[in-house]
């Protein structure tokens, strides 16, 4: 008897101590996994810096670290013209880095936000309508097995070489990845959540706003962020062309100015954003589909 | 707990109409390519305000039946009348209580529960205190502004059942709804269910694989016979003290009740293919 009163105390330390401690011990593991990151990217600079440093590689092919760290300031700064002249130029190309940078998402924003709208809507109606999957499907997969870059001649030469151009070429970049991703949700759903809705008294259109779409808003999610990413590597290659404003169009011009460091301080920022623009979209959805794998 | 509802919405639908089952049979084409004969030419007419329980051995059609009635599948052969007229499809004088809970996670569970209100544009204020005395009904008070999700399996049933009498449908349809949730929980929902229906006169098919249970509750017990399912008794059920009024909690000891639940048993025995046993001593 006594046995089983002093165990049981006993009992309840055992089942929470191994919760606290799995807890810490992940909380570890992630800050050594951090240190380890910041070690390995320390000895990349260094590295790269002592290359640049013993002459190993010529500044125009590879400059140094500094040298990339001053361009991408000078990018964003205003200087004079020249030494000892009053006159001041600022940024690159007429603009500071971070408005070729906000040109680009821009782009992006108007691209995608479009093959949203149209995506998701062309989706719901593949979705729910058979026959016009049917007869829409193969135009839809023709479209999205071709690289976006492979017509943006046709585009130019449809829309002229301004902004109008590049952004159908996002906006038909986006579309397809939208629009498969919505109607692989709409028919995912399972029947009984719509005959739930149908019993309660729900028209077809109510069926739709207050089962249908909510339950594919997961999917539509993941279409979302493939399609941001396929759409900010495609941006970038297609300010090519015109491309000024634009951080692919900086890029892209510095390096045919043999400026190296400024094209490698594109180089980085178009990098981080794409990662940046990724996890933005990932919390979203986390935050606006809070269910998603627990119903 | 005795919180029945005599609110005040009155049901949208004319009371008092007869639901007939013709002649339906139902077919499926499994993916296989073979054909399912599930339900096979059986006829029911239930007068409204009917308490039919159908219970029989798993996978003889019972749920079939059940989606007929709802409206979601078309009987292969046969109709389906309510008051006279056809049904063509799901509608809101049919409510629905499913095996599975089916509600919605991105609704918190009152917000689940005022979805059929919501969808015929009742008023906020009237949704919300509906709402509350179902959820209040099925014990879940206190849960009201959780997600489903973070409910047990029995706390989602419960409120399934709410959601679906909150919407005040004339018929209810619950197929086996109780059978998540554990004996005092389940005890306590049939005695709301039996409150609810004698109040306001429903119309109820009752699923159930208890025979105690279908006795208990229902005025017509049907046993349905192993696949392809049809009925083979249909039996009423009147279990009343001298004075009339049904019995309560002693009625399970009653010797009308333990012939009946003799009957039943045995009926589902045959129709499992299962004789010569006493299900009695089960
Ligand atoms: N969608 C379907 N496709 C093929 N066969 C089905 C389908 N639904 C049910 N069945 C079959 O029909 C029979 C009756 O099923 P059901 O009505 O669910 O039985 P119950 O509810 O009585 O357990 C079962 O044998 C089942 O395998
Ligand atoms: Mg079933």
């Amino acid at each position: 008897m006594s046995t089983i009163v002093i165990t049981a105390p006993d009992d309840q330390q055992g089942t929470s101590t191994p919760g606290k401690k799995s807890r810490n011990h992940a909380r570890t593991a992630r800050r050594r996994q951090t240190a380890i990151r910041l070690a390995v990217f320390a000895a990349f600079l260094i590295l790269w810096w002592g290359v640049t440093a013993a002459g190993l590689v010529k500044p125009l092919f590879l400059p140094s670290p500094g040298a990339v760290w001053h361009a991408a300031v000078q990018a964003n700064s205003c200087r004079p013209v020249a030494a000892g002249v009053e006159r001041l130029v600022c940024g690159e190309q007429n603009y500071f880095m971070w408005e070729h940078l906000i040109a680009s998402l821009q782009r992006i924003g108007v691209g995608v936000g479009m093959a949203i709208v149209f995506g998701v809507a062309l989706g719901f109606i593949m979705g729910t309508i058979k026959p016009i999957n049917t007869v829409i499907e193969p135009y839809l997969n023709f479209l999205r097995s071709l690289p976006p870059l492979g017509y943006i001649g046709l585009l130019i030469v449809w829309f002229g070489i301004g902004d109008v151009s590049k952004i159908w070429l996002l906006f038909l970049a986006a579309f397809p990845p939208i629009a498969m991703a919505t109607i692989s949700g709409v028919g995912g759903i399972r029947q009984a959540r719509i005959h739930a809705a149908q019993s309660l008294g729900a028209s077809r259109w109510q069926v739709m706003t207050n089962v249908i779409l909510p339950s594919s808003l997961s999917e539509i999610f993941s279409g979302i962020r493939i399609a941001v990413g396929f759409a900010w590597t495609t941006v970038v290659a297609a300010e090519l062309n015109n491309g000024i404003p634009g951080i692919g169009g900086l890029a892209y011009i510095s390096g045919t100015q043999l400026q190296t460091p400024l094209t490698i301080a594109c180089i980085i920022v178009i990098g981080i954003s794409a990662i940046a623009l990724d996890a933005l979209i990932k919390n979203l959805g986390r935050v606006l589909v809070p269910w998603h794998g627990k119903a | 707990m005795t919180a029945v509802a005599n609110g005040p919405i009155a049901g949208s639908v004319p009371s008092g109409r007869r639901v007939v089952l013709e002649n339906i049979s139902q077919c499926y084409t499994t993916d296989s390519g073979d054909t399912v004969h599930a339900v096979s030419d059986t006829s029911i007419t239930v007068e409204s305000g009917e308490f039919v329980c159908i219970v029989g051995p798993s996978g003889c059609g019972k749920s079939t039946l059940m989606d007929m009635l709802a409206g979601f599948l078309t009987p292969t052969q046969g109709t389906v009348t309510i008051g006279g007229e056809r049904i063509s499809g799901p509608g809101q004088d049919r409510g629905v209580v499913f095996q599975q809970p089916n509600l919605y996670p991105w609704l918190s569970v009152r917000k689940n529960v005022e979805l059929g209100l919501k969808l015929r544009k009742i008023p906020a204020s009237v949704r919300r205190d509906e709402a509350k005395r179902y959820l209040e009904m099925v014990g879940l008070e206190q849960f009201m502004d959780r997600k489903p999700y973070e409910l047990s399996g029995g706390m989602q049933q419960r409120c399934q059942i709410a959601r679906v009498l909150a919407n005040d449908p004339e018929i209810i349809l619950m197929d086996e709804p109780f059978g998540a949730l554990d004996a005092l929980t389940r005890e306590r929902m049939q005695v709301e269910l039996l409150q609810i229906w004698r109040k306001r006169k429903k119309t109820v098919f009752f699923i159930t694989h208890s025979v105690e249970e279908a006795i208990f509750l229902g005025t017509r017990v049907l046993v349905m016979s192993a696949r392809p399912g049809r009925i083979i008794l249909d039996e009423t059920i009147n279990i009343s003290d001298e004075n009339g009024s049904p019995l309560g909690a002693e009625l399970r000891s009653a010797p009308e009740f333990v012939r009946l639940r003799d009957k039943v048993s045995t009926a589902i025995y045959e129709a499992q293919g299962v004789t010569g046993m006493s299900p009695a001593q089960h």
